[in-house]
């Protein structure tokens, strides 16, 4: 079937989709489309420059940084949705057909395909760590197939990669082209044994560079990120600032401007156009319960609660917890006991969602003081007028987020 | 005499949560007062071997093969001098003659009771549910592991399974339980979930424990145990 045909066909699917409340069609619509056209990915990525971005956390935002600073200089198509699979990507790219980038979030399993599908200009890849063990492979699994498939890029495609990250850096110094980032990671709970030979890995300055007997460490950093300034090749410097809170969301402004350059977008002004984006798809966004004003928030996993929790402590006293056990989520809570909770000790702490008790049973042996609510009102009810800081797990965030206002 | 209880190797062996058992069990002993140490024993660190209680949790492939270079003979020999274990998943499987590693190899255990793990076509992943040979309530975990575990001899289990797979090999059992020892496939991890399996091992160790109000163990167990029937 010609593609244009089978596009039309889908884009009626995702419609009809829309109309009957099913969705927002993009599943739907790109599931119809590759059956139609197997190979639309591919037909689709012809003569267009693509970047794909992948890694355990912060790939959406990530996707939209870079996608908003690209935009300045031509039009863009991009997973917006967060649609990340075969058909998010099929979908995202028959949308804008005469775009001549593509920014592609890129689930970490779906990467070869991606990669085979698009010959990518740039492969953005951020870091990897446990999540959702109980669905996903575990680490070393999804470091090995990126490492294969990296392998065997043309030196047309570069990586920008985090040399951070000891099972990223292990992948991308398979491929010819990289792009070394730093913003200063130190250690990593995955990495105790090292990724080339499976011996311990020997963590030095206090975790902040990593070397193995074997030959493997850490790769020189051609990009670093030092508080709020890029350093790059050629004594470049770039002031990065984030309107989204928190530590990653900063790095992944840097990953964002690094990104931009390479596709001739100045890095002044990219860093510029990057930092006036407050929220991405709900993300900080706000979000009024009752009389209260939550700032939404995502965690999906130890590393991301981590990072959730440090950027809470700075704001409201009020924190509401909300742990859900889908199949999206993961349905093994046992990640709870890796996270490090005592970021909450003195605020004002409730928590709820289907696994309340799992998390009532860890803050309690943390010495944590909350109260156990049945939803996010009962929170609202008790908390009244103030502002709060609401931590969600993937299905309880993606439909609470859905009440967040556009700004 | 302060009672010590010892977290083997945490950054080899902790994949799901299980420095979780060590919280669980040093909180109960806290709110009953009864002093004690925690030794986290980290890669480099010397291993006691005059501890009370030593808890291993589970691992990937490489970590479970370096973790088991690394302990050598100080478990058994901490055994020999009358230590109890709590071990979790790979950290079980340690415990037996040999256990399975990537491309098919077969790697030897620490030889301290007489099990052996061969690896299985299918991951078992899923919730786990068991009704224990010890005088405790139905077991409730998570489980998530390649291999699967054989008694090499006659053995008690911990405990029959009646919801997912457990020590496997068509066995219906989970686990195993000796004088000193108790291994599991339940992570969760296991003594959160379970009030009085971690109350049945501490009094293993110290001897009768007066009863703790916390209900929000008791809650959770009985939560996880309906999610399944
Ligand atoms: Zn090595």
């Amino acid at each position: 079937m010609p593609l244009r045909l089978a596009i039309r066909i889908a884009h009626s699917f995702g419609v009809l989709s829309r109309l009957l409340r099913q969705g927002s069609g993009v599943m739907v619509g790109g599931r119809i489309l590759l059956k139609l056209v197997p190979d639309a990915v591919h037909k689709l990525s012809k003569n267009r420059k693509v970047v794909l971005i992948s890694g355990t956390n912060g790939k959406s935002t990530t996707t939209a940084l870079i996608a908003q600073a690209l935009s300045t200089k031509s039009l863009v198509a991009s997973n917006s949705t967060g649609a990340n699979l075969f058909a998010g990507l099929a979908f995202a790219l028959s949308q804008n057909t005469s775009a001549p980038v593509a920014v592609l979030e890129v689930d970490e399993m779906v990467v070869p395909w991606a990669i085979a599908q698009t010959n990518p200009h740039l492969v953005v890849l951020l870091n990897l760590g446990r999540d959702q063990l109980d669905r996903l492979s575990e680490v070393r699994v999804v470091a090995q197939k990126w490492r294969e498939v990296l392998r065997n890029l043309p030196a047309s495609c570069a990586v920008l990669a985090d040399a951070d990250d000891p099972f990223v850096a292990w992948a991308s110094m398979a491929s010819v082209n990289v792009i070394w980032f730093t913003s200063g990671v130190h250690g990593h709970m995955d990495a105790s044994t090292c990724p080339e030979c499976g011996d311990i890995l020997n963590w030095q300055n206090e975790g902040a560079s990593y070397s193995c007997n074997c030959g493997f460490k850490k790769p020189n950093p051609e990009w670093i990120l030092r508080g709020n300034t890029l350093l790059g090749p050629r004594n470049r410097e770039i002031k990065i600032t984030s309107a989204i809170p928190g530590k990653a969301a900063l790095s992944n402004a840097a990953r964002a401007v690094v990104a931009s350059q390479y596709f001739g977008v100045d890095g002044d002004a990219a860093a510029k156009t990057i930092s006036l984006i407050t929220s991405v798809d709900g993300r900080f966004g706000a979000l009024q319960i009752g009389q209260t004003k939550f700032r939404l928030m995502l965690s999906k996993n130890p590393a991301s609660w981590r990072e959730t929790l440090a950027t809470s402590a700075e704001g409201p006293l009020n924190v509401l917890l909300f742990v859900n056990a889908n199949t999206q989520d993961g349905k093994d809570t046992s990640w709870m006991w890796d996270v490090d909770f005592s970021p909450l000790q003195g605020r004002s702490v409730f928590v709820t969602g289907d696994r309340r008790l799992d998390l009532s049973a860890r803050l309690t042996v943390s010495g944590i003081n909350h109260r156990v609510v049945s939803n996010q009102l009962a929170a609202s009810t008790t908390i009244g007028a103030c502002d709060a800081d609401l931590i969600a797990s993937y299905t309880a965030f993606h439909r609470l987020a859905k009440g967040v206002k556009k700004s | 005499m302060t009672l010590t209880l010892v977290h083997l190797l945490p950054e080899l062996l902790g994949t799901y949560g299980d420095r979780g058992n060590v919280e669980i069990a040093s909180w109960r002993l806290r709110e009953r007062g009864i002093k004690h140490d925690v030794l986290t024993v980290g890669i480099g660190d010397s291993i006691p071997t005059t501890a009370d209680l030593y808890f291993l949790g589970g691992g990937e492939d490489d970590a479970q093969i370096k973790a088991c270079q690394i302990v050598g003979t100080s478990l058994a020999k901490a055994v020999n001098n009358g230590a109890h274990v709590f071990a979790v998943c790979a950290g079980f499987q340690l415990l037996g003659t040999t256990f399975p590693a990537s491309g098919g190899r077969t790697v030897e255990g620490l030889g301290i009771v007489p099990i052996e793990t061969v690896s299985a076509k299918t991951r078992s992943v899923g919730e786990i549910l068991s009704k224990p040979s010890i005088p405790i309530a139905t077991l409730t975990g998570f489980e998530n592991h390649a291999g699967q575990t054989r008694f090499l001899d006659e053995l008690q289990p911990l405990g029959v399974v009646t919801n997912g797979i457990g020590n496997g090999l068509d066995t219906n059992i989970d686990g195993l339980v000796t004088e000193q020892i108790v291994g599991t496939y339940m992570h969760g991890p296991a003594l959160a979930r379970n009030p009085e399996l971690a109350d049945w091992i501490l009094s293993r160790v110290i001897g009768d424990l007066v009863p703790l109000r916390a209900e929000v163990f008791n809650e959770l167990h009985n939560e996880r145990v309906n999610s399944v029937k």
